[in-house]
């Protein structure tokens, strides 16, 4: 457990200390949110568009954020691949579980630290625009977008693990555009229904957004929290461990 | 006691062979240097005897420990300061070395009590609240020896330890791994004759993936048929049609 909470405090260090992460993970998500709040404002109240209310917005630009935490996880493992630091660690006790584990813990802290600083500030504006979220509400969504954070770092992993230095975070990109897209985060899939709603459904992201949505309404229906929640915590759980067996084989690879 | 122990070690890659029926003996306390020129088969050997190559064929023993079977065991023992000085760029110097502590099990108490004896003895302390991406050339060199050293390593693995660094950095960084000598069995990886010279109680001269002499520097000078390490290495090289 030292060798985890070890290598886990110098990722913790390693991501804070970099201004970037906190305009990409903090301010980025912030100002979406603000700027999206505006634009909700200028939405006509019976043209039934409410992915921008506060409520809903406030879970899209949770999962938002998350995505970024994912392209941190991305560069820190490609860049310590790229260079000798993990030569180094590989030459000490560590062993791969420590690894993987010493990465996600720490992402997974500052993935709920960061979806709680945006909820604080949905609070913040929704008592501001109405109508006000109930602080149940986002205490629900944030404990049920955790099984979504874990998978969204465990992409990061993998692409890190996978990919060089430049590409990951090219990869990354291209899951932070998808998933914001067919996640809901900016449009309703519900309401677009068709081919796109289908595609949506095929992929983890949506059940991401609507579990958190409907934990932040408190509405813990079958169809609308617990299957799309079962589906991103198997989702989650069947990344972490392809995360974990990629990374041992490419550990194993480079020590062969 | 031989503390290092290899038996026609080989490491190819594909149809390259860059270490070839490697086998030397490293006793306990003492400095080896392999000398060779860039692409000899030095870091290849340095990374199969701390476990972090496979060799193709042949055996290697650290303390004792079979580097193919027993890494675990092998890892305990040896401290490696990498080519690269990889040190972990947003963490302060103390941090850095309390990381590397922690990494090997110890207790909070023991962490702290090993790096202030680690920095005392590297004179780190200047610099142990600077982060290590601000550190210079030479600092970073220290950082990434003391990191090696944080477990009281059996074995110390040193590669390259003064490649690009100014003159006086690194006659500096020479002062402290003098310092080390007896202390632990010491493998410097260098193409610096003068590094050699100067630090080591034996030199292995490698040649494209082979031992071509081995011995004190006396031993080597006499073999070269030269009075300094620079011409008897030519003179070996030469010998072995390589130069």
């Amino acid at each position: 457990m030292n060798r985890i909470t070890a290598f886990a405090d110098r990722n913790r260090k390693e991501i804070l200390r970099d201004p970037l992460s906190y305009i990409f993970c903090l301010a980025f998500p912030l100002a979406m949110l603000v700027v999206m709040t505006l634009v909700n404002s200028t939405i006509p109240k019976d043209s039934g568009m409410t992915v921008f209310r506060i409520d809903n917005l406030a879970v899209g630009i949770a999962v938002f954020g998350q995505t970024f935490v994912m392209l941190f996880t991305g560069l820190t493992v490609s860049k310590d691949r790229s260079g000798s630091f993990l030569v180094r660690m590989y030459a000490t006790p560590m062993e791969s579980s420590d690894f993987t584990l010493g990465y996600l813990l720490p992402m997974l802290a500052i993935a709920l630290a960061q979806n709680l600083l945006i909820f604080a500030a949905s609070f913040v504006v929704s008592l501001i625009t109405g109508p006000a979220i109930n602080p149940l509400g986002l205490l629900a969504s944030l404990i049920t977008l955790i099984p979504s954070a874990i998978l969204y770092i465990c992409i990061g992993l993998l692409f890190g693990t996978l990919f060089s230095e430049k590409a990951a975070p090219g990869l990354c990109s291209i899951i932070i555009s998808l998933s914001s897209f067919v996640g809901g985060v900016w449009f309703d899939p519900d309401n677009a229904g068709g081919i796109m709603l289908t595609i949506c459904r095929l992929l983890p992201f949506y059940y991401c957004t609507r579990s958190g949505r409907s934990a932040i309404r408190l509405d813990f229906g079958t169809d609308t929290w617990v299957i799309p929640l079962l589906i991103v915590v198997l989702c989650a759980a069947a990344l972490a461990v392809l995360a974990s067996v990629v990374f041992r084989s490419k550990m194993k690879a480079d020590l062969s | 006691m031989e503390m290092i122990e290899t038996r026609n070690l080989t490491r190819k890659y594909g149809e390259n062979t860059a270490v070839n029926n490697l086998s030397l003996t490293v006793g306990e306390g003492e400095l080896f240097a392999l000398l060779g020129v860039n692409g000899a088969g030095k870091t290849t050997t340095i990374r199969m005897l701390s476990c972090l190559s496979k060799p193709t064929s042949g055996e290697a023993f650290v303390d004792g420990h079979s580097c193919s079977t027993e890494s675990r065991e092998v890892k305990q023992v040896i401290g490696l300061s990498p080519q690269d000085t990889a040190v972990a760029d947003h963490l302060t110097v103390r941090e850095n070395l309390e990381f590397m502590a922690a990494v090997y099990g110890y207790s909070k108490a023991e962490v702290k009590q090993r790096t202030d004896r680690i920095m005392e003895e590297f004179h780190l302390g200047e610099v142990e609240n600077q982060r290590a991406q601000t550190l210079s050339g030479g600092w970073k060199r220290k950082l990434s020896i003391a990191m090696a050293l944080i477990s009281d390593p059996k074995v110390l693995f040193l590669d390259e330890p003064t490649l690009g660094l100014d003159v006086l950095a690194r006659r500096e960084l020479w002062r402290e791994i003098e310092k080390l000598k007896g202390k632990m069995t010491i493998v410097l990886t260098t193409h610096y004759m003068e590094e050699a010279e100067h630090l080591s109680d034996r030199i292995g001269i490698m040649i494209s993936g082979q031992i071509a002499a081995v011995g004190t520097l006396q031993e080597i000078l006499a073999k070269g048929g030269a009075d300094n390490l620079e011409d008897a290495f030519v003179a070996i090289a030469e010998k072995e049609g390589i130069a």
